[in-house]
């Protein structure tokens, strides 16, 4: 195969690796956000706390009103 | 390109509309909806995009000015748009198309590709820029807003009107689908202690894992389908998880009360999390099934019910069939969404044309994919399935012969196997929509994964998918009902207000569950099926509240000085007028019996016998008020929203709306840099 066309053929299979990993990165994010984990993780962030039993409580008594709120469509 | 898609998109939708007599392939379908949302998306709502809205990237959205990390946070769009998505989609869009497919299959798609193009996709576009325009204001606060306080008044009785009626609708199809179903009972049964497991495991075992719960809680649940099936086949087992329609109602309402009155972490958080694994996941596992067995379709293009005299409900095409597909094409809960967590979350004013408009689109092909699910099935075991007894006879041989007469070939003996090769006793008389989907999903997944020993796997997956979904909407909506009477009552009286008041809870809870309850348990003893009374009013009172949002939207256009674009959201506001209006008058005044809530309550009277006839005569005529009622709250804000747009375009009054200032964007700078 001449070294052109193996560079072209490199560069592209790298271009989709990388496409693929952007995908699945944005997947996983869109996951996190549907079931709040990235909710979670602001949290801890905006009090300046660490994952734990406790923390997870007062984000669940946080959201508590505001989830129960959030509709569901039919 | 573009020519290509639009030959493709002529040619597909030519195929639907007049292939007469033969049986042609489902794919036909799915290459229409992808054509036709295709050319939908990069046309109409650019056009909608750049001359209605003037989406402006340079405008700072609440997301990014009031960016607290909780409410408001600046998100990536295709983030946004699964967290939307989630939201929006619920059964609706499985339901009203299956029950719309006694018409064939051609009115239902139609309706579904041109109601959500032209329809849907803008309402809810539309409405979601508003709200970001305005701080991430809801539906409710921008109809007292832009058209007054009857606006904001209105909107809040809709908004109570379609939450009750829903629910009500929902739980007699959830209640449809599991009767004399021990398999079907056994697994949503399963799924209760399974969610708690799931709320202990987040909060104690291993806090804020929700994701990873979730996949255990989906694996446990493939146990309990697994385990259903060796219930259903053991006599003394099997016996403990039979119940009749009734006593499932019971059970049903008695849920929906723990629901709204238990701590939200226990119960319907972890219980939401796994149904939306599990929608996500079996609505993409259902196109895929479509795509690899491309299953023909068996239902003709258009049956002889058309003229109103169907078995599944009663009504003509018109209006009823664009009143039963529901949220598969316009869903006025939809605004709801739209002017709820998702403006807060929008990172750019131009990202809302992909969430608002591209979200709708996305459950719209779920109607296409249950449309499909319904009509793969032979006619006659369709109409089986989904005819209530009081309309084709007690007996199976009886049901059988009647649809037979109609020109749908089944017998007694077919359903029987049918039945068999899903473990269940009978198929007969299982209205509702729910289990005609089922088999039609199985139907196609077998096909596509397993073969046909798989098959009673797959409807009861089918089956649990269905009413996880549907018991999540009725503890998530239970829930915010209460909360709605909370809010109306503290003005009343303060302590009513308080959300962390037991009394106030308990007595609020009751309330609510009392109002769905009287009405799915009036659908259950009606002999001729209540869901041919309830989907309809559902589908009443949701596109009615369609059109409070595309008034709030048409009246902002018009104050924004676009009146030459307001065809936008007038012409389908003037459909769904059309629609709703015609579907209430039928409902409440039609002579016929069969449709009319009224002339059902006088022959009733006339015929003078049969059990709780009084009670009856009252249902019908409550019924007919409730329609009535609603209509005439639509008129109001109908005339009000118009008083408004002639006030404006007359210049009596000034053309201003009530947007946010302007902030210019830093994300822009940052793009740049």
């Amino acid at each position: 195969m001449p070294r052109g066309k193996s560079f072209r053929f490199a560069s592209a299979i790298g271009r989709l690796s990388q496409l693929s990993r952007g995908s699945v990165s944005l997947f996983v994010a869109a996951l996190r956000e549907v079931f709040d984990e990235s909710a979670y993780a602001r949290f801890l962030q905006r009090n300046a706390l660490s994952p734990s039993r406790r923390s997870y409580a007062e984000f669940l008594n946080e959201n508590e009103q505001g989830k129960a709120r959030r509709p569901r469509c039919c | 390109m573009w020519l290509v898609v639009i030959v493709l998109g002529v040619l597909s939708v030519a195929t639907i509309a007049l292939h007469r007599g033969e049986q042609i392939s489902a794919m036909w379908l799915v290459v229409a909806a992808f054509c036709c949302y295709a050319l939908g998306y990069r046309f109409y709502s650019a056009f909608i995009s750049a001359k209605v809205l003037a989406l402006d990237p340079n405008r700072a959205t609440p997301a990014e000015r009031l960016d607290n990390g909780r409410d408001f946070v600046p998100t990536n769009k295709w983030v946004v748009f699964g967290h939307h998505f989630a939201a929006i989609a619920g059964p609706g869009p499985l339901v009203g198309p299956v029950l719309a497919a006694q018409f064939g299959y051609l009115p239902g798609t139609l309706w579904i590709l041109a109601g959500s193009v032209l329809g849907g996709c803008v309402q809810d576009f539309v409405i979601l820029l508003f709200s970001v325009r305005r701080d991430g204001k809801s539906m409710t606060e921008m109809a007292r807003e832009e058209i007054g306080q009857m606006g904001g008044f209105v909107a809040y009785l809709a908004v109570i009107s379609i939450i009750v009626i829903l629910l009500c609708a929902c739980a007699l199809i959830v209640v449809n689908a599991l009767k004399s179903s021990p398999w079907g009972v056994f697994t949503i049964a399963m799924t209760i202690p399974i969610a708690i497991l799931m709320g202990l495991y987040i909060r104690r075992l291993r806090p804020g894992r929700v994701l990873e719960s979730s996949i255990l809680g989906f694996v446990l649940v493939l146990i309990a389908i697994w385990g259903g099936q060796w219930v259903s086949q053991t006599p003394p087992v099997a016996a403990l998880f039979t119940y009749s329609a009734t006593t499932l109602a019971i059970v049903i309402i008695i849920y929906g009360f723990a629901a709204s009155a238990l701590p939200v972490w226990l119960l319907l958080a972890p219980r939401d999390y796994l149904s939306t694994f599990v929608k996500l996941g079996t609505i993409g596992m259902l196109a895929l099934g479509i795509i690899i067995a491309r299953p023909t379709l068996h239902m003709p293009a258009l049956t002889r019910f058309i003229d109103g005299s169907g078995p599944v409900f009663a009504g003509t095409i018109f209006p009823f069939a664009f009143i039963t597909i529901a949220c598969g094409a316009i869903s006025g809960f939809h605004s709801l969404i739209s002017s709820g967590t998702t403006p807060k979350l929008i990172r750019r004013e131009h990202e809302t044309r992909m969430v608002g408009y591209g979200a709708m689109m996305a459950e719209s092909l779920v109607a296409i994919m249950a449309t499909i699910a319904a009509c793969v099935l032979q006619p006659g075991t369709y109409f089986a399935i989904n005819s209530p007894a009081g309309v084709v006879g007690q007996s199976p041989e009886a049901a059988a012969a009647t649809i037979s007469n109609w020109g749908f070939f089944v017998t007694a003996a077919d359903m029987h196997g049918l039945a068999q090769s899903v473990g269940e006793q009978t198929l007969f008389n299982r209205t509702g929509g729910a289990p005609v989907f089922a088999v039609g999903m199985a139907n196609i997944f077998s096909h596509s994964l397993g073969g046909q020993a798989v098959m009673a796997i797959w409807y009861h997956f089918a089956i649990m998918f269905e009413a996880l979904f549907i018991l999540t909407v009725l503890d998530a909506g239970t829930r915010v009902g209460r909360f709605m009477i909370q809010d109306a009552l503290g003005h009343i009286w303060k302590p009513f207000g308080r959300t962390s008041w037991y009394p106030s809870i308990l007595g609020t809870s009751a309330l609510i569950v009392a109002a769905w309850g009287f009405f799915l348990w009036q659908g259950v003893k009606d002999p001729l099926g209540g869901i041919n009374s309830l989907w309809p009013l559902f589908g009443i009172s949701n596109q009615l509240l369609a059109i409070v949002a595309l008034c709030v939207a048409t009246t902002i256009i018009v104050k924004m000085g676009k009146t030459r674009y307001i065809a936008v959201t007038l012409l389908p506001l003037v459909w769904l007028v059309a629609v709703t209006f015609t579907a209430s008058w039928q409902k409440i005044f039609s002579d016929d019996p069969r449709l009319g809530f009224l002339s059902h309550a006088r022959q009733l009277e006339l015929s003078g016998a049969g059990p709780d006839l009084a009670r009856r005569i009252f249902n019908d005529r409550l019924d007919a008020a409730v329609a009535g009622l609603l209509v005439v709250l639509v008129a109001l804000i109908l005339a009000e929203s118009l008083r408004e747009w002639v006030r404006v375009l007359s210049g009596r009054k000034e053309a201003r709306v009530k947007e946010a200032p302007f902030v210019a964007t830093r994300f822009t700078a940052e793009e740049q840099a």
